[in-house]
């Protein structure tokens, strides 16, 4: 369980980052956290020649709320993000997620960005991005700057839309709005574990108490998280009532197409959709009427 | 020896006391293998079998050897020259002998299997040459289930042997084949418990260090038998026992893996003589989990033939262990020991039992914390299947079934004889203590609010501190005693040491408690020496609950040797005919006279001072010195037993299943250090809660390992373990030393029970009964489906 050999970079600014990737494309691997990639460095599922350690790139650290869009640079770390007081209070469902992720040691060194770049199917970020629609800001050599929705920046089980010579520098959520209610209940054998299912969901109502927008999400049933579109839409109008969310959690656990491991069948999947939405919309309902 | 053994008498065992080791150990200041550099050490790497059964066709090691830093890579005719054969062939009747070499030389049995050896002058250095070396297999049919291996056509994992079935032994008594066949009911019942590792936070890994000058060998490894060790080192290097010591460091837990000799170690030692340099090796997280030793993989299957009270009158037991592809242990030894104590507390005079051991292509087996772990989860388990098809409550057919406190000494129908424990006791005050009175309704209640609540109870019968007696009988060679020494050296330093071994336990802090009572002094002036070959004296190591007793036990015995010495130099020195009256307390030499305990002037340095530097005022005749050895051979079989109780709720939609509440009534006997004691039965416990209900070595179909990484097998961590209430209601055992009993592995025992027939008992509306292995939550839902 050592790496293969490599050389160690350590750029002190954006450029020089890109640079370097440029120079050395394929061959070369950013790291950020190191918490999912030194673990495969030393399974040797990895063996890049190049690292490229962007811990010391300053610009990308960071956390900013503006015009209602909650900035995160990718190097931040998930403590400093279960910490942030502006995340709580912008973005909640963001504190609560970050809780979820892994243990302390991992919090305090794994990275939004890494964990958006890895794109690992259970957990936590790539799951809220895809939810929340979050925009990821991608910079490249030339200088230039594209920014992407989270649906399409994550392709598959591990795969993103990111190129070898490209940094991912910035996630962008919108802001929940007052008296969103939200919930995120994943499903784990244990504290700190990648999910196994994971439910996402965030419920706006209008004057009348009727359903104004959901967002539904369901984790651990494809490559990628999913939105649930139809059913999202198909909700509007609607009276938030048990009846409601029995439908909802009804349809939602027939989504996807999952597989079965050791840890869970096709079915049990589906059987925890269902539990794991009635709660998530029972918890998001409550949160409308906090106010 | 206190004959008494009265609690009361003992004014440092049983104390408790800060652990002595942790001041190190919590400051960051231990000293583990990985701690130790040696000039000029070079690393070993394994290259590991990725097939689970295949001939060896071609090795190349040609590209490799030209690697950077490679010192040699050695195959399996090499170490053939320096090493012997194990020939592992004790007479135990219905036991196959095998034979092992230390590379396999023309198959590998398991994926993770050894092939050859990198000798660098880094170890990831050694993991690129690794890479390199070409291996040619010609896959073989593996055969990864016991009952596969049993069948007429089997792969076969060891050719030598012309059968899979390693090991059979029964055993029946004169009626029972009557009693089966005449029984108006017969209940059957089975359990299997799932393939496990032990997982000890630190894997192995050691250090040979060969000195060409004196031809002496140092091993520094995490070991729990270093004298045992050391033995089968030597004789399979083909040196003399002088010439190897075996130095322990700190060792960060064992838990049985670190008993015997395995191949690598033996490999390294063997590359440090040939090469003579210093080599080491740190198995790695991976290859401890896919291939150190696995345990576990119990089936069992009870017949118990029942009168309409649910009193037993017969009991057959049918048990068959995976052991995986090697055996480093008799491969009988773990499962017969479930056989012969099956029948524990219960009183089952007509019993027999079928034990097959298995091979098969996966990791191989050995002993890990309670070997026999499922028997009470197999006898009290049995009893609640008994209970529900009679219709009657559990705990009736348990107290109707129960020996008398009063009936022990008990022999069971195997001859095992229990003495000192009490299991009706146990039984009835935790049920007290749990108000079982009122959980049935209360249980009633919830389940008409959905909610399944179930209670599981199981009563344990520890065979601990096995005694040479008992090795004897059961046809294992080697033996039960234990050796120990104290000194009290000229300035009155005490200093004791034992052939036991800590791999985390604490025994610094118990046996400096042993010492104390034995000798009158202060635990926290005893120094305790362990591990090293050249300064512990011959003992039989660390395993089986034999710590305390035997560990502890013959310090005491040594420390009690000591103070009769020194109390004998005092009475001369005090001007007294005898020391009829005199004791040693806290160093100091004290007189009992006028009803009065007096001290006198006299200290334990004084009376050390005069053994060694004046002997000419000893009493006539006596040796100079102050320092007795002691060997013990505990009795053949020291019982402890308990009563665990386990109150769980289970989620009936998604197979969650939360303990609500935990208790364990315990009689462990006297002991030495009561922290350290909660620490063992809080951590057995742990263990066999997560190993019922998380824990899982998984192999596919054709043999491919599925969980050899720690993200992949499931073991709980304090965030799922439940409070544990711990009561005690401890009876010394008569005979030992203290009046101590073993008592490390009974929680293991008793949690995999009470835990799996708490879920029984919540889901007994839907017909399920836990009868594997672990109590997943997707195993419960594929339970719950079925029933619906
Ligand atoms: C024991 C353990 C438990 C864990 N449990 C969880 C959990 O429950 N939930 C969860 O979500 N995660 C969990 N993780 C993973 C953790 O969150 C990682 O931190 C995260 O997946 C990767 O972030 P990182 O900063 O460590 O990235 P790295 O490991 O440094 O990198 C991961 C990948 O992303 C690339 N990369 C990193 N940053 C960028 C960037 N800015 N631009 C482009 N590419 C980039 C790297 O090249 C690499 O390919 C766990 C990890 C461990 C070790």
């Amino acid at each position: 369980m050592k790496p293969s050999p490599f050389t160690y970079h350590d750029p002190h600014s954006l450029d020089e980052a890109l640079a370097l990737l440029n120079q050395y494309g394929e061959e070369a691997r950013i790291i950020a956290g190191g918490q999912s990639l030194v673990a495969m460095m030393n399974l040797r599922l990895a063996q890049p020649d190049h690292l490229i350690d962007i811990n010391n790139i300053p610009v990308l650290n960071g956390i900013e709320c503006q015009d209602r869009l909650l900035q995160i640079g990718a190097l931040t770390s998930h403590q400093d993000i279960l910490q942030s007081e502006l995340v709580r209070q912008s973005c909640p469902i963001l504190t609560n997620a970050a809780a979820h992720i892994g243990h302390y040691a991992i919090r305090q060194r794994g990275t939004i960005g890494g964990s958006l770049s890895h794109a690992d199917p259970a957990a936590e970020w790539p799951m809220i991005a895809i939810l929340l629609d979050g925009e990821m800001e991608i910079a490249q050599l030339s200088g230039e700057k594209r920014t992407l929705g989270a649906r399409d920046f994550i392709q598959s089980i591990y795969t993103t839309d990111l190129a070898p010579e490209e940094i991912l520098t910035k996630i962008s959520f919108p802001c929940l709005e007052e008296n969103e209610g939200w919930a995120f209940k994943p499903f784990a054998r244990r504290r700190g574990d990648y999910f196994i299912v994971a439910v996402a969901a965030c419920l706006t109502l209008d004057q009348s108490g009727r359903i104004k927008r959901l967002r539904l999400c369901l984790g651990g049933m494809e490559a990628t998280a999913i939105r649930l579109d139809e059913i999202e839409q198909g909700s509007i109008a609607h009276l938030p009532d048990e009846n409601w969310i029995r439908e909802v959690a009804k349809a939602a656990c027939n989504e996807g197409n999952p597989v079965d491991d050791h840890n869970a069948d096709v079915e049990y999947r589906r059987e925890l959709v269902e539990i794991l939405v009635t709660d998530a919309l029972q918890d998001a309902f409550k949160g409308t009427q906090r106010g | 020896m206190n004959q008494t053994n009265d609690k009361t008498a003992f004014l440092n065992a049983g104390k408790t006391l800060l652990r002595k080791e942790d001041r190190r150990l919590l400051t960051g200041h231990g000293r583990f293998t990985d701690d130790i550099h040696v000039v000029g050490e070079l690393h070993a790497c394994f290259v590991r079998s990725t097939y689970p059964h295949a001939k060896i066709s071609a090795l190349n090691t040609a590209e490799a050897s030209a690697a950077p830093g490679v010192i040699t890579i050695v195959t399996a005719e090499d170490l053939s020259e320096w090493t012997t054969t194990l020939r592992l062939a004790p007479p135990i009747e219905g036991l196959l002998p095998i034979e092992m070499t230390a590379l396999p030389k023309d198959k590998v049995r398991f994926y993770g299997d050894l092939i050859a050896c990198v000798i660098a002058t880094d170890r990831y250095l050694a993991e690129d040459a690794a890479e390199l070396v070409i291996v040619e297999y010609e896959p073989l049919e593996a055969v990864t289930g016991m009952f596969a291996a049993m069948e007429e056509d089997a792969p076969l994992v060891d050719e030598e042997l012309g059968s899979n079935m390693i090991s059979h032994q029964s055993f029946e008594t004169k009626s029972i084949q009557k009693i089966m066949k005449a029984a108006d009911r017969i209940v059957e019942s089975t359990f299997a418990t799932a393939r496990q590792t032990h997982l000890p936070i630190e894997t192995r890994g050691c250090i040979a260090e060969w000195d060409e000058g004196s031809q002496h060998l140092t091993m520094h490894i995490g070991n729990q038998a270093p004298h045992p060790f050391r033995s089968v080192l030597a004789g399979r290097l083909k040196l003399r026992e002088s010439q190897v010591t075996i130095v322990v460091p700190d060792v960060g837990g064992g838990f049985g893996q670190k008993i015997a000799l395995y191949r690598e170690e033996l490999i390294v030692a063997a590359l440090a003589r040939h090469l003579k340099r210093p080599v080491r090796w740190r198995e790695d997280r991976m290859e401890n989990m896919l291939a150190s030793s696995h345990a576990r993989e119990d089936f069992a299957r009870t017949r118990a033939a029942v009168d309409s009270n649910g009193r037993i009158i017969g009991l057959m037991l049918e048990l068959i262990e995976d052991f995986g592809a090697y055996c480093f242990y008799p491969a009988n030894y773990l499962a017969r020991v479930v056989a012969m104590i099956l029948t524990g507390p219960y009183d089952i005079g007509e019993y027999a039992y079928d034990v097959k051991v298995v091979l098969t292509n996966k990791c191989g087996n050995g002993p890990m914390r309670a070997p026999m772990a499922i028997t009470s989860w197999i006898m009290d388990g049995t009893i609640d299947n008994i209970a529900r098809e009679l219709e009657l409550d559990p705990v009736q057919v348990r107290r109707l079934n129960m020996l008398a406190d009063s009936a022990y000494p008990h022999t069971m129908a195997t001859g095992e004889t229990m003495e000192d424990i009490n299991p009706g006791t146990a039984l009835e005050k935790g049920l007290e203590s749990i108000d079982y009175k009122n959980f049935r309704k209360r249980q009633l209640d919830d389940r008409t609010r959905g909610v399944y609540r179930g209670i599981g109870i199981c009563s344990v019968v520890e065979s601990t501190t096995y005694g040479s007696k008992f090795y004897k009988a059961a046809g294992i060679p080697g033996s039960g005693h234990e050796c120990a020494w104290v000194k009290v050296d000229p300035s009155g330093e005490v200093r004791a040491s034992a052939g036991v071994m800590s791999t985390g336990q604490g025994y610094e802090t118990a046996f400096s408690q042993a010492v104390a009572e034995g000798l009158g002094v202060d635990p926290k002036d005893v120094a305790i020496k362990l591990g090293n070959t050249d300064v512990a004296p011959y003992g039989m190591g660390s395993r089986g609950a034999r710590g305390a007793t035997a560990g502890g036990g013959t310090v005491y015995l040594a420390a009690a040797a000591v103070r009769e010495k020194a109390l004998a130099i005092a009475a001369k020195l005090l001007g007294l005919n005898s020391a009829d009256h005199l004791s040693i307390q806290e160093g100091r030499v004290c007189w009992f006279f006028d009803g009065k305990i007096q001290e006198t002037e006299l200290t334990l340095s004084d009376i050390a001072r005069t053994a060694y530097l004046d002997p000419t005022s000893l009493p006539d005749g006596m040796e100079p010195g102050l320092e007795v050895t002691k060997a013990y051979d505990p009795p053949p079989m020291t019982y402890s037993n308990s009563c665990h109780f386990c109150e769980v709720v289970v989620e009936v939609n998604s197979g969650i299943v939360k303990i609500e509440r935990y208790l364990v009534v315990e009689n462990c006997g006297n002991v030495l250090s009561t922290q350290i004691v909660e620490g063992q039965q809080l951590g057995a416990i742990s263990m066999g809660l997560s190993g019922s209900m998380f824990e899982h070595m998984i192999y596919d179909e054709s043999g491919y390992n599925q969980t050899g990484l720690l993200s992949e097998y499931m073991m709980a961590t304090a965030s799922e373990l439940p409070e544990i209430e711990i009561i005690s209601v401890a009876t010394p055992n008569r005979r030992t030393p203290i009046g101590l009993k073993g008592m490390a592995e009974g929680g293991v025992m008793g949690s995999i029970g009470a835990v799996s027939n708490a879920v029984s008992d919540a889901l007994a509306p839907f017909s399920v009964v836990i009868d594997s292995h672990p109590i997943s939550p997707l195993s419960l839902r594929q339970k719950l489906r079925k029933s619906h």
